[in-house]
């Protein structure tokens, strides 16, 4: 049954699928046709795969161009733009909508990597042109198909981006979508859901698509790695990996810190930085990438060094980049991220996709002939046992077979270097240096992992079960239960590991770039970095002295002392090495940047400083359980003291999609106080002898201006107010923590930052009312339960509720409270203060015939309301109900605030680390562009 | 044997000695019986949120509490004592994972992790319901 739909852009959606189609065999084309041209040299093959790029390029950029028009056109009755846009988008978003799902997302990743490969293509590719182009092609047409959207039966192969929402499967057969006037006569095409609001950010303009282009900048190292295997020419290769290497370390180095910059904007997580899979699976390809390029860059001097090093790290690179991909896309991770997954329904494609990628590698490392064949034999046995045998078992023997391939083609295939280097020299330093950074990597790759791991601990759980009986190892039973998570104390599962390697690879910065290559040139080294050693240790002693480090965290400060050291050695190289020829200065100036990085991380993360510990406000008897180590309760109107400043929060506003909490800051002056004054300090009460202002602690004014009260009196005792060095000063500024109003997601809490050069105010909304409580007719909010001993109080909008004392009613007593002579009662006497004169009433807990008469006490004008409910003798505690009337109540919030120091270093450290990193990408194309007009000549 | 040779050997050893020491650091995932069974150890618990039971958090009486009934993996339904003040999005949670251990005969929790419907979820938006409007 055909109909023909009125006002839908019918045609789009199928040029789409054409389009996308004609990428795919393209691609399949392309990949044939260069592979074959690889072996035979032969124009025709050459040919073959041109043309195929050349569709399967037009399709991809025409897809997603088609995929623009149709966001810009906001044609919703397609899924993936009615699911991403809506009317109200600003144009940066409605740009952003493109990349707001997995779709985009691959559209996105594949067309930087086109336009990463035709730049390669136009800077005369030669011989390189075939194997380059077979592994690139080959990746896109392995990409592209998870954007085929077919479907065999239940299996889905690929996602459809141009999918119609009337095609989609949660709505097939449902009667609108055989209405063919369905876009007018459905309300829900007015407009479309829109990006969800937590992504609703210009961080979300930048920075996916620069983390993809990093992402994409990983192909190109990988498929020149993979070309030297395959024509086992393991030098030349290098050379031209090299640029693209390090264009790839800044893009995906900016990349991953923008996304830093984001969570520390916009999000709550207290931070920028959580250790999070997702976080952990984009920095993880970015430490190898380091690695391998730096690797690269040892045998440009050196060739032949170190080779399988070389490789694996390469190509790990891009590997990692997948695999992340296959971890954040999986749903796999679940349970250990604050970012949350879904399954999407292609995962067998991704770990296929994958497991292909390692595969093809490992394959090419073996040496050429037979023991690739054999190999490729059991990789596709094992490949088939995934996909109808056990999962677990046969990925798990695909990974052991792959690494012995890996073992195989080192000591046969690959070639080893004949000289020994000395130690002093570049390239030894280097290479440890990448080593640790590997390291680094595998670590954090570890502990993302676990939830991977436990898939394949699963089939051995019986068998580590039996270990743990029989010799009581902790470690076997962790393992049986197959259900590993990374422990949430940073300091143990990250930091206790990472911060003596980034020492030692940091401090591997700081003085290699004075070694050369080859030669043993460590004679003198210290006399070089004598002056950056001195500033360093300087600073590093004021830095810890300033900020309070302590002894157990000398690893920490062994590590800020490095990143001193680093920037101040790599500063220093620019002028004693390279005589301020700023052309070769790109390298040092990276690892100024990175230093800085790490520094300010570090120092930020380390010394960050919660300022927000619950202190006493003007209401001075607030209950104890208030204090806590992290929260402020602020309530409105009141003016409390908050590390260096006073704050006060103003009102709630609603302002679009937010609740904005407008909380001022004053600064701290000192307090004084004037003769006759009582205030109290650690339970004790003083007077004042003397009009003074006071020092910072209480004891310097003891003696001179206090005297102390030993029997006060009862007003001495009901006016007191704690001691305090300050008083709110004049007006700071005024911050807006916010919470965002999310129906899709629920509430989300978006901090305000005071920027200073030296240091954040990070502040953020833990618990705030966003719409008015709920109240009676005649504004009587729900009733709260309390247990009350004498001398508690509780705060009550603006006044303070005491149980001042208890008394046991007498008889001639019980005719004035209306009591039968029969009547047991017990009287709480009641003290009502602030917020008005203070009010003194009675509530009685009646008993009659072992029946509780409830006696509700209603303080109309004062808007509160009391009930005794029970009375506990043993412990003196009445059980009370408390009514507050909405014309009293206070609105209140409980905040977060933290101060990050230096916390600017980090943002400033990744400008100069990028920029750094491009310059010497321009330098080394610079010294190359000779070479390749060499070889176009010949 | 090169010296780079002997690096990455080195490497490798640090590395294994150092992912097992992190290994025993990873918490463990148990059932609220085996944390009741032995108190004052930290564990972590895995479960669901029991929206039987309200979710009980008064900041004016203590910021950082907040109280919760929380399902575990053998479906044994637990109050717990969850000392920070109630986390975003806590009633719309799927599962969540509660760090700490048992004082006093209450699992008291001193961390917790969510997990929340996708950013990407599909079903939160349906169109079942669509009609079309009379007009």
């Amino acid at each position: 049954m055909d109909i023909a739909y009125t006002g839908e852009w019918t045609w789009a959606a199928s040029l789409g699928r054409l389009l996308l189609a004609l990428a795919f065999a393209g691609g399949i084309a392309a990949t044939i046709g260069y592979t074959k041209a690889v072996r035979n040299n032969d124009e025709h093959w050459l040919k073959l795969g041109r043309w195929g790029f050349r569709f399967q390029a037009t399709g991809l950029f025409a897809a997603s161009a088609l995929m623009f028009l149709l966001i810009f056109s906001h044609r919703y009755e397609f899924q993936y733009i009615w699911k991403h846009l809506n009317d109200a988008m600003s144009f940066g978003l409605v740009i952003a909508s493109f990349w707001g799902g997995q779709e985009g997302g691959f559209l996105l990743w594949m067309c930087w990597m086109l336009v990463l490969v035709i730049i390669f293509l136009r800077r005369s590719p030669g011989a390189f042109e075939a194997p380059v182009m077979a592994i690139h092609t080959g990746v896109l047409t392995g990409l592209s198909s998870m954007l085929l959207g077919l479907w065999f039966g239940d299996f889905q192969f690929g996602l459809d981006p141009f999918l119609l929402l009337r095609e989609a499967p949660q709505n097939h057969g449902l009667p609108w979508t055989l209405n063919a006037d369905y876009l007018r006569l459905i309300p829900q095409f007015a407009d479309g859901q829109g990006l969800n609001p937590l992504l609703q950010n210009y961080w979300m303009v930048i920075h996916p698509p620069t983390l993809f282009l990093g992402f994409a900048s990983t192909l190109m190292p990988f498929a020149l790695a993979l070309s030297g295997l395959w024509t086992q020419d393991h030098r030349s290769w290098m050379g031209r990996a090299i640029p693209w290497a390090f264009f790839g370390v800044a893009i995906l180095g900016a990349g991953i810190l923008m996304g830093g910059a984001w969570a520390y904007e916009a999000l709550s997580f207290g931070g920028f930085w959580a250790w999070d899979p997702v976080e952990n699976s984009s920095l993880v390809p970015w430490l190898v990438l380091v690695a391998g390029a730096h690797l690269l860059l040892i045998n440009k001097a050196k060739p032949g060094t170190a080779i399988t090093a070389t490789y694996l790290m390469i190509a790990l690179g891009f590997l990692l980049v997948v695999y992340s991909t296959f971890l954040t896309k999986s749903g796999i991770l679940g349970d250990t991220s604050v970012h949350s997954f879904v399954d999407s329904g292609i995962l067998p494609q991704l770990l296929g996709f994958l497991l292909a990628c390692c595969a093809l590698l490992c394959t090419l490392m073996l040496p050429p002939g037979r023991d690739r064949v054999v190999f490729g034999g059991l990789q596709a046995v094992l490949a088939v046992g995934i996909a109808v045998a056990d999962p677990a078992l046969c990925t798990l023997g695909l990974l052991l077979v792959m690494a012995l391939a890996v073992l195989r083609g080192h000591l046969k295939n690959l070639p080893r270097t004949d000289t020994e280097s000395p130690i002093w020299t570049r390239e030894f330093w280097m290479f440890v240096g990448g080593m640790l950074m590997f390291a680094s990597a595998v670590h954090i790759s570890f502990q993302t992992s676990l939830p991977v791991f436990n898939h394949f601990l699963e089939p051995f759980s019986g068998w580590f079960e039996r270990l743990h009986q029989s010799t009581g190892s902790d470690l076997a039973r962790k393992l049986a239960a197959h259900d590993l998570a990374p422990g949430t104390d940073f300091d143990a599962t990250y930091h206790a590991i990472q911060v003596p390697l980034a020492f030692l690879f940091i401090s591997i910065t700081a003085f290699t770039q004075y070694l050369r290559y080859k030669s043993n040139s460590g004679a003198g080294l210290f006399l070089k970095l004598l002056r950056s050693l001195l500033t360093a240790s300087v600073l590093t002693a004021i830095v810890s002295w300033t900020y309070g480090f302590e002894a157990w965290e000398a690893p920490r400060v062994a590590l800020l002392f490095a990143c001193l050291w680093s920037a101040g050695a790599n500063a220093d190289y620019i002028f004693q090495g390279l005589k301020g020829q700023w052309d070769h200065a790109g390298a040092s100036i990276a690892h100024i940047g990175f230093a800085l990085v790490i520094f300010g991380s570090v120092l930020s993360n380390a010394k960050k400083d919660i300022i927000s510990q619950n202190r006493f406000g003007d209401l001075a008897m607030l209950n104890e359980s208030l204090s806590n180590e992290e929260d402020l309760l602020l309530l409105q109107g009141d003016t409390v003291a908050l590390g260096p400043y006073y704050v006060c929060y103003q009102e709630r506003r609603q302002d679009g999609i937010h609740a904005k909490f407008a909380v001022e800051y004053f600064e701290t002056l000192p307090a004084s106080y004037a003769t006759g004054q009582v205030v109290s300090n650690e339970g004790f009460l003083f007077q004042c002898t003397e009009d003074h202002t006071a020092s910072p602690r209480f004891t310097e004014d003891l003696e001179d201006h206090w005297t102390f009260v030993p029997i006060p009196n009862e007003r001495q005792k009901t006016q007191s107010k704690p001691w305090s060095a300050g008083k709110p000063g004049p007006y700071a500024f005024t911050l807006e923590p916010r919470i965002q109003l999310n129906e899709q997601m629920g509430n989300a809490p978006e901090p305000d930052t005071k920027r200073f050069w030296n240091r954040d105010l990070y502040t953020h909304i833990k618990w705030g009312r966003v719409s008015e409580p709920e109240a009676d007719e005649n504004g009587w909010m729900d009733g709260r339960k309390h247990d009350l001993m004498r001398r508690d109080s509780l705060v009550i909008g603006r006044s303070m509720l005491a149980l001042d004392s208890i008394s046991a009613v007498k008889l001639e007593e019980k005719p004035s409270y209306g009591l039968l002579d029969k009547d047991l009662a017990v009287a709480a006497h009641f003290r009502l203060a602030g917020g008005g004169a203070d009010t003194n009433f009675v509530a009685l807990y009646i008993v009659r015939d072992s029946l509780v008469i409830p006696d509700m006490v209603t303080l109309e004008n004062r808007g509160v309301k009391l009930r005794i409910d029970g009375f506990r003798p043993a412990e003196a505690t009445f059980e009370t109900v408390v009514w507050e009337n909405l014309s009293i109540r206070r609105d209140f919030i409980v905040m977060q605030a933290t101060v990050f120091p230096q916390i600017n270093l980090l943002w400033l450290g990744c400008l100069i680390m990028t920029s750094g990193a491009l310059m010497a990408v321009r330098q080394r194309r610079k010294t190359q562009r000779l070479r390749p007009s060499r070889q176009k000549d010949s | 044997m090169s010296r780079f040779n002997i690096v990455v050997i080195l490497l490798v050893a640090v590395l294994l000695g150092a992912l097992f020491s992190v290994f025993t650091q990873n918490s463990e995932s148990v059932v609220f019986a085996r944390a009741f069974a032995e108190p004052g150890i930290e564990f972590k618990v895995s479960g669901t949120l029991d929206r039987e039971h309200p979710v009980q958090y008064d900041p004016e009486k203590a910021v950082a509490e907040t109280r919760f009934h929380m399902r575990d993996k053998n479906g044994q339904v637990q109050e717990v004592l969850l000392k920070e003040s109630k986390p975003t999005g806590l009633e719309q949670s799927e599962s969540i994972d509660l760090y700490g251990k048992v004082e006093n005969g209450r699992f008291i929790a001193t961390d917790m992790l969510m997990k929340c419907p996708s950013k990407y979820n599909e079903d939160s938006h349906s169109l079942a319901e669509a009609t079309p409007e009379a007009n």
